[in-house]
């Protein structure tokens, strides 16, 4: 961006002239030197004693008035802040605007509220309106307005490595479409996509080049789910479960709560969950070789290797066949293979038992990356259980099928494609192991349209950069099917082209300038008769109403179903000596896409709260016998395919499972994501690299996600990990921090939880301090809900977002420095064990996600030690920082028993990350352009030195406030209504486990979910009178399971109350 | 009553042992501590001050990085919100505590044989005062900033926390610190006068000159000069006590397990003259060695009664170590529990057994008066002593911080190279100023040391002994 040079214009001649004196009047060379002067010269006046008091206030007033105009010393820069010369509609500065639009995911658009500021998109929101978001969004919708301003996107439009005009690349499109016959030699590779428009796109290219190959490539897709629902149904649909509806789900490496989330999914399951309002709770059971967020809330959880979950479902299944007499179960399993391991039969038969209870209202979902005859069974095993239709129903796929990259990649080889067009993705890097695509590459010309230079730039003879969803026009549809408009917030910053604008130069037409392309779709799609009406409406709600697919009542056709189980159902044999892998998508960068976003790169795993780096995830016990510790580097070989990565113990893994996540290990992603990328120089000491470890060389196309019969051995060597929880134990402290019970004890009880741990004994707390009356009509207040919480970590993001806050790198997170206000804490819990010590390492433990933040605490122990009064208590309840008045003395933080305060050890916000330690006076600062237009301009930037932590959104409450008193004009009547504006962590929760609001008004939903029976207050002996009150957690586990006494027994008082005999050992009671 | 009853001599064994040995005379005293700061500098002068000031400097530059930088190049993190910055700063203000102890407490209790010590340990005093003192200075995150902790009356009305223990701090250590200086300044006087009467040169006597604020020594001089000296001494005596209670209050008003203990400002304070006395001699040791007429002032009585106090104090720390472990138990409360067990076995429990082992169990071997009164066992004892109380304090804040109530925020903490040369550094900046006092000040309190041999007693008989 070019220095605004700001030129007053010379005044008009004939106008009227306003003049501050005589001199400036007859614009004389003594007034124009007196005027740079510092002083003015009269100001010598002063001493020869003739001092009238008319000359001294004339004096002063001149010097005043004209030190505006002086060169000064010792003032800021001057920065000019030059006004909208018209006022642009709707714009009032200082107030966001919000537009409806949504975002492509690789499963659905998901629609969304974008917040922007002055014309820049700053913060995303699910979109309450439609009934997939109800206002939630996750992780990668909250990262994604980073992507738009990331720095290191592509900028150029570039032929064969050299800068190109936008025009020169237009034009070479042109030339090549005007070549391209009937378009064989030309193929299209894409993302998957459920967009209309580009549906109606690519039928007229079909037409234009009937003979062009059309390729959909996702490296983590639900290909396999397709193929199974297609063989199972007979249609082109994909299964879609009802979770609203299932009292009893079995999970079978099915994290449908995570990775394979859908808002709707974890909203409608937590709501299942409640134990409030009269709901009947359901049980999850879960079955997976590592531990996933679905695993975390599962009442019964059960480690199996993945190769192994057909194995158990088929057993599984036998169990059922018998319960429910399904004939067609029968059937299908008639022609099965055997399989060489047998589970816990008692686990298997009550978990069936249990399934089969509850006919019509159980669901087993099966992970969409199994293999399509395990799915298949799944299907088959809902029609025994009869809940096709009821809590398992189907949804036609929008897009016709596609080539699929191996077919690609073998046109390639046989060089029927010359001309390759790839929009989106990443193939060169993705592209499953066998291919070898990124050489495939070389034999033909290659146009691509792509977010970064990334792998793949190199291959293209042009290279054009992509738009980001919040700078293009675009249409979709939701997880649910229905149409989503796709709104640009601003002007592509690079001058990106999008998906659609490609296309529609191969379906011959001019790229478009608006959203008439959209418009079209949208008039074929509605069939509207009044455009003038129902465009503006659908851009308004971001969604046309009516426009979902209701899941439709399959049937199941038992006799596909057989052979696809009877041909393709493998059941590999374990062995001990090998190991399986499976590849999955990661937690936090995806497949890889997200690599060069800052803040998924810091976000922790919500398992491992590994950072900015993959590594194997192994069990305790294969460790052991592999002799490495956490961060040991390991090779992993199998069938020819072989990568090294350091290995991460796990709590909950099956033994001889590695888990690793795809998508690290790049080479092009930017500075942020890139191998090394992140580097600190150490003085004395090592650099530090991040960036992970590339897993897509296991994958093939025929196996892209479990494999098995991989040889694994140390190397001898350590790699850094930076992970943000040292301590995963809960130490004994369960009863005081994660309050959990059964559903049993909750109905005998639903104060259970009122009197665990240090609860159990203390007397009446008094402070010695007198604190500052609570006294403004508002009191603001939290809770969470450990009973919904998944751990999912989107609250994390939006907060990140919202608050601006910084990322620090890898080494500052291996130092303990990550800046999160809110953090989502993960336990691994167990009962005491013979010895009575608690261990973390145990094999089956049970994993619990506590979200913490500042709780606000009326007597908070941070304000009264702050030397300087900066963290002191506001009249409605908030614990605030003044950070112009902290100086860091970090003792607020040592004292705050929660630790949520966040120290700023450097300067994040203006130094590179690589370059924290280098001396201050010869590193470059400064924040780069495109960054600070993605801050929310109603927080302060931080600077180095600061203590900051979670305010409760106070610009959302300070913006409410003055919103209520406008509205109330001179009446007593400010009172901001109940439930109208939110945190930005409770906004974007799925499963609305944080509520937030106003305490003092009966009528808000935190003032009736803390009065509920289940909260408790963290720590309360301290007497710190938190604001934030947790909800105990209920577990619902199947007393006639093997596992049931397991269930929340780490939370449990050890002793029953007023048993105060034998005293436990250290740190090891209740 | 006849001679046989009544006799003017005193029996042998009640006779006190001379606190100056060889019954030296005045003349002798004053040119045995005046001569150090007139000879010319000695050679091993230099070979020790170049390589501590260029110490000094170094850890100097590297306050300067810090500074420019931002605390980060530290190795604190969350939870570590404090380590070695503060436990330096509670180990230098300990040393410094000694020093007014000597000339305050010692001196109102009449305990004669303070006066050959007092200068010296005062002067000690001050020096690492100061090293104490750089830290909580610098150890905040916005130094340039650090005027917001004074009470400045302004124009928003915003005071600092009168509620912070880190204000009380800020208050305590400059009272300590100025009324310090005031009291040494006060001892110098007289002696100062006699280093400009001695001194050769125009322009070195013109500078004692000044300092010696026109002492001439006449009967009103010394009137006001031991009013002031007790009313000082009376002033500092409190602030002995109250320094390091309100250093301790720093964590016993918190509410970290670990931290928050009743029994800490009494612990404090024992353990502040432990230490203190231990580096008290591990300067006086080397220094008797270097310039050896000071045997007669410093004796070997001197070293036992010093250690006799470590042995106290030392055995008081022992204690207070103790009764925190017993306390810890006794409360029923896992979090105290668990902070104690960490302490003693947890991730920093080596720490803790070199405390133990350097702060009790070594400085029990003064029991023995052979040790007492060896020069090497003592000064031997003392490094242990020095760097037990380190270790002290380091326990103290690290193992309480980097384990408190939620195990999800534990965290480790290992200082950075930037941390380790800072705190050499003031080692160089200590070390550095005590020889620049020793070269250009009397070390040993001339005038006070006249008083209490036998001489200036007005019935004092000239021996004929000798």
């Amino acid at each position: 961006m070019s220095k605004r040079v700001i030129i007053h214009p010379k005044e008009e001649a004939g106008g009227r002239k306003y003049w501050r004196s005589l001199g400036q009047l007859g614009d004389t060379p003594e007034f124009r030197g007196w005027l740079e002067r510092e002083f003015p010269q009269g100001a010598s006046e002063l001493e020869g004693g003739d001092v009238s008091r008319r000359a001294f206030l004339r004096l002063m007033g001149a010097s005043s008035a004209l030190a505006g105009l002086s060169l000064a010393a010792c003032r800021r820069p001057e920065k000019q802040l030059v006004p909208f010369t018209r006022g642009v509609e709707w714009s009032i500065p200082g107030k966001a605007l919000f537009f409806a639009t949504s975002m492509p995911t690789r499963k659905g658009f998901s629609p969304l509220i974008a917040q922007t500021h002055d014309g820049r998109p700053t913060k995303i929101e699910g979109n309450p309106l439609h009934p997939v978001s109800g206002g939630a969004s996750g992780l990668y919708e909250q990262a994604s307005i980073l992507d738009l301003y990331d720095p290191d996107r592509a900028r150029e439009f570039k032929h064969a490595g050299k800068a190109i005009s936008a025009e020169a690349f237009e034009k070479s499109i042109d030339e090549i479409v005007a070549k391209a016959g009937d378009g064989s030699g030309l193929a299209f590779l894409l993302e998957e996509s459920s967009s209309p428009s580009r549906e109606r796109l690519r039928g007229e290219i079909a037409k234009k080049f009937p003979k062009a190959m059309w390729a959909v490539y996702e490296p983590v897709g639900n290909a396999a789910a397709a193929t199974a629902a297609k063989a199972t149904f007979g249609a082109d649909v994909l299964a879609k479960a009802d979770f609203s509806k299932a009292n009893v789900i079995l999970a079978l490496d099915a994290d449908f709560l995570g990775q394979d989330s859908a808002t709707d999914d974890t909203r409608a399951y937590a709501k299942r969950r409640s134990v409030d309002g009269g709901n009947k709770m359901n049980r999850l059971y879960v079955v997976e070789n590592r531990y996933t967020v679905t695993g975390g809330m599962a009442d019964h959880r059960l480690r199996v290797p993945a190769s192994q979950v057909g194995a158990f479902l088929l057993q599984l299944a036998s169990e059922l066949a018998v319960a429910t007499g399904d004939v067609a179960l029968k059937t299908v399993l008639g022609g099965a293979p055997k399989a060489a391991v047998k589970f816990s039969a008692e686990w298997v038969k009550e978990c069936a038992v249990d399934l089969a209870a509850h006919k019509g209202a159980s669901l087993v979902v099966v992970g969409e990356r199994q293999r399509p005859a395990i799915q298949a069974l799944g299907f088959a095993v809902n029609a025994a259980l009869g809940n096709l239709g009821k809590t398992l129903g189907t949804v036609k796929v929008q897009a016709k099928p596609a080539a699929s990259i191996a077919e690609l990649a073998k046109a390639l080889d046989d060089k029927t494609v010359k001309t390759l067009v790839i929009v989106g993705g990443n193939p060169a890097y993705n592209a499953p192991g066998d291919l070898d695509f990124a050489a495939k590459l070389k034999n033909a010309t290659v146009i691509r349209v792509g977010t970064n230079e990334d792998e793949t730039a190199p291959s293209a003879t042009w290279h054009a950069p992509l738009a980001h969803y919040l700078e293009a026009w675009g249409d979709g549809r939701a997880l649910d099917g229905s149409y989503v408009a796709v709104q640009p917030m601003i002007l592509p910053l690079f001058g990106g082209w999008s998906e659609l604008d490609v296309l529609a130069k191969f379906a011959g037409q001019p790229k478009p300038k608006g959203p008439e392309l959209v418009q079209e779709t949208f008039k074929q799609f509605t069939k509207t008769t009044d455009f003038a009406t129902d465009w503006p409406k659908f851009l308004y709600y971001g969604f046309q109403p009516g426009s979902a697919r209701d899941a439709s009542a399959p049937t199941l056709n038992a006799d596909a179903v057989a052979k696809l189980v009877a041909e393709n159902l493998s059941l590999p044999a374990p062995d001990a000596e090998s190991f399986e892998i499976v590849l999955t998508a990661d937690s936090s960068i995806d497949d890889g896409r997200y690599a060069n976003n800052g803040w998924l790169q810091e976000f922790p795993d919500p398992v491992s709260k590994l950072t900015w780096d993959n590594a194997a995830w192994i069990s305790p016990k294969s460790a052991t016998k592999l002799g490495v510790a956490n961060g040991d580097v390991i090779e992993v070989s199998v069938n020819g395919a072989k990568i090294e990565i350091p290995a991460l113990i796990v709590p909950g893994c099956a033994d001889n499972s590695l888990t690793i996540a795809l998508g690290y290990g790049r080479t092009a992603a930017g500075r942020v994501g890139s191998v090394a990328a992140t580097t600190e120089k150490y003085v004395f000491g090592d650099a530090m690299v991040s960036g992970g470890f590339n897993a897509y060389p296991l994958t093939t196309s025929a196996e892209p996600y479990i494999r098995v019969g991989a040889k694994v051995r140390a190397v001898g060597r350590n790699y850094a990990l930076a992970i943000t929880q040292e301590h995963g134990s809960l130490e004994g402290r369960g009863g005081d921090l994660v309050r959990e019970g059964t559903l049993k004890q909750y109905n005998e009880n639903p104060k259970f939880a009122e009197k665990f741990g240090m609860d159990a004994h203390i007397p009446e707390n008094r402070s010695l301090y007198s604190h500052p009356p609570l006294n403004d009509i508002h009191q603001w207040g939290m809770t969470v809900d450990l009973n919904a919480c998944t751990g999912c970590g989107a609250c994390m993001v939006a907060c990140q977002a919202e608050n601006n806050i910084p990322i620090v790198g890898k080494r500052q997170v291996l130092d303990g420095r990550e800046m999160h206000w809110i953090r989502a804490d993960r336990y691994f819990a167990s009962g005491p064990n013979a010895d009575g010590k608690y261990d973390q390492e145990t094999d089956e433990p049970e994993m619990v996600s506590q979200p913490m933040m500042c709780q606000h605490c009326e007597n908070a122990p941070c304000e009264t030690v702050c030397p300087v009064n900066a963290t002191v208590h506001s009249e409605d309840g908030l614990n605030v920082m003044a950070y112009n008045r902290c100086i860091g003395t970090r003792y607020c933080a040592n004292n705050c028993p929660f630790k949520v305060r966040r120290f700023n050890f450097f300067d994040y916000n203006e130094r590179q990350i690589k370059e924290l330690r280098k001396w201050n006076l010869v590193s470059e600062r400064g924040m780069e352009d495109t960054l600070k237009l993605s801050k929310n301009p109603n927080v302060t930037v931080r600077m180095r030195g600061v203590m900051e932590k979670c305010t409760f959104c106070v610009q959302r409450i300070q913006e409410a406030k003055i919103a209520g008193k406008a509205k109330g004009r001179d009446s007593a009547d400010v009172r901001i209504p109940a439930n109208s504006f939110t945190a930005a962590c409770a906004q974007s929760c799925p499963s609305e486990a944080i509520v937030f609001g106003d305490i003092s008004n009966p009528e808000s939903n935190v003032s009736k979910v803390r009065s509920g029976p289940r909260a408790y207050e963290l720590l309360k002996y301290l007497n710190v009178a938190s604001r934030v009150l947790y909800l105990a957690r209920v577990r619902n586990p199947n007393m006639k399971m093997p596992d049931a006494a397991k269930a929340a027994a780490y939370s449990q008082p050890k002793h029953p109350h007023g048993a105060h005999g034998a005293e436990p050992k250290h740190g090891g009671s209740q | 009553m006849s001679d046989a009853v009544v006799s003017l001599e005193c029996p042998k064994e009640l006779e006190r042992v001379p606190l100056v040995t060889s019954a030296r005379k005045f003349p002798w005293i004053t040119q045995a501590v005046s001569e150090i700061v007139e000879n010319r500098t000695p050679v091993w002068w230099w070979v020790l001050f170049l390589p501590l000031s260029a110490l000094a400097l170094f850890g100097l530059t590297c306050i300067g990085y810090q500074i420019s930088n931002g605390v980060g190049v530290w190795g604190e993190n969350h939870p570590n919100g404090w380590a070695w910055d503060i436990t330096n700063f509670v180990f230098w203000i300990g040393i410094g505590h000694a020093g007014t102890l000597i000339s305050a407490i010692l001196f109102l209790t009449r305990q004669k044989w303070r006066t050959s010590i007092n200068r010296a340990s005062e002067a000690m005093t001050l020096f690492a005062v100061m090293c104490a003192a750089i830290f909580p200075g610098i150890h905040v995150g916005r130094v340039w900033m650090a005027w917001f902790l004074a009470p400045i009356p302004n124009a928003n009305a915003i005071w600092p926390n009168f509620r912070s223990p880190l204000l009380w701090d800020v208050f305590a250590v400059s009272t300590y610190f100025t009324v310090s200086v005031l009291f040494w300044y006060t001892g110098l006087v007289p002696d100062l006068a006699t280093l400009r009467d001695r001194a050769k040169s125009r322009v070195v006597k013109y500078i004692y000159g000044i300092f010696a604020l026109g002492w001439r020594g006449s009967n009103r001089h010394w009137r006001h000069y031991e009013m002031a000296y007790l009313i000082l001494a009376g002033l500092s005596t409190p602030l002995v006590l109250s320094v390091h209670s309100i250093v301790s209050f720093d964590f016993a008003t918190s509410i970290v397990p670990g931290w928050h203990t009743t029994i800490f400002p009494p612990y404090f304070v024992a353990g502040a003259i432990f230490g203190g006395f231990a580096m008290v001699l591990t300067i006086l040791l080397p220094a008797r060695i270097v310039y050896p007429k000071l045997d007669d002032l410093i004796t070997r009585q001197h070293v036992d009664k010093m250690a006799k106090i470590i042995l106290l104090t030392g055995s008081i720390v022992g204690y207070a170590y103790l009764m925190e472990l017993f306390i810890a138990w006794y409360s029923a409360n896992v979090y105290e529990r668990a902070a104690f067990w960490n302490r003693a076995f947890g991730w920093y429990g080596w720490a803790y057994w070199c405390m133990m082992t350097c702060n009790v169990v070594i400085p029990q071997f003064f029991w023995i008066k052979k040790l007492r009164t060896n020069y090497i066992a003592v000064f031997i004892i003392c490094q242990f002593v020095n760097a037990g109380m380190w270790f002290e304090r380091f326990v103290i804040i690290v193992t309480s911080l980097a384990q408190d109530f939620l195990p999800s925020s534990w965290g480790h903490y290992s200082p950075s190279w930037v941390e380790i040369w800072t705190f050499a550094g003031t080692f160089g900046i200590f070390l550095s100023l005590f020889l620049l006092f020793m070269r250009f000040l009397p070390m040993i309190a001339m005038s006070e040391i006249k008083i209490v041999v036998p001489e200036a007693d007005a019935h004092h008989k000239p021996s004929t002994a000798h």
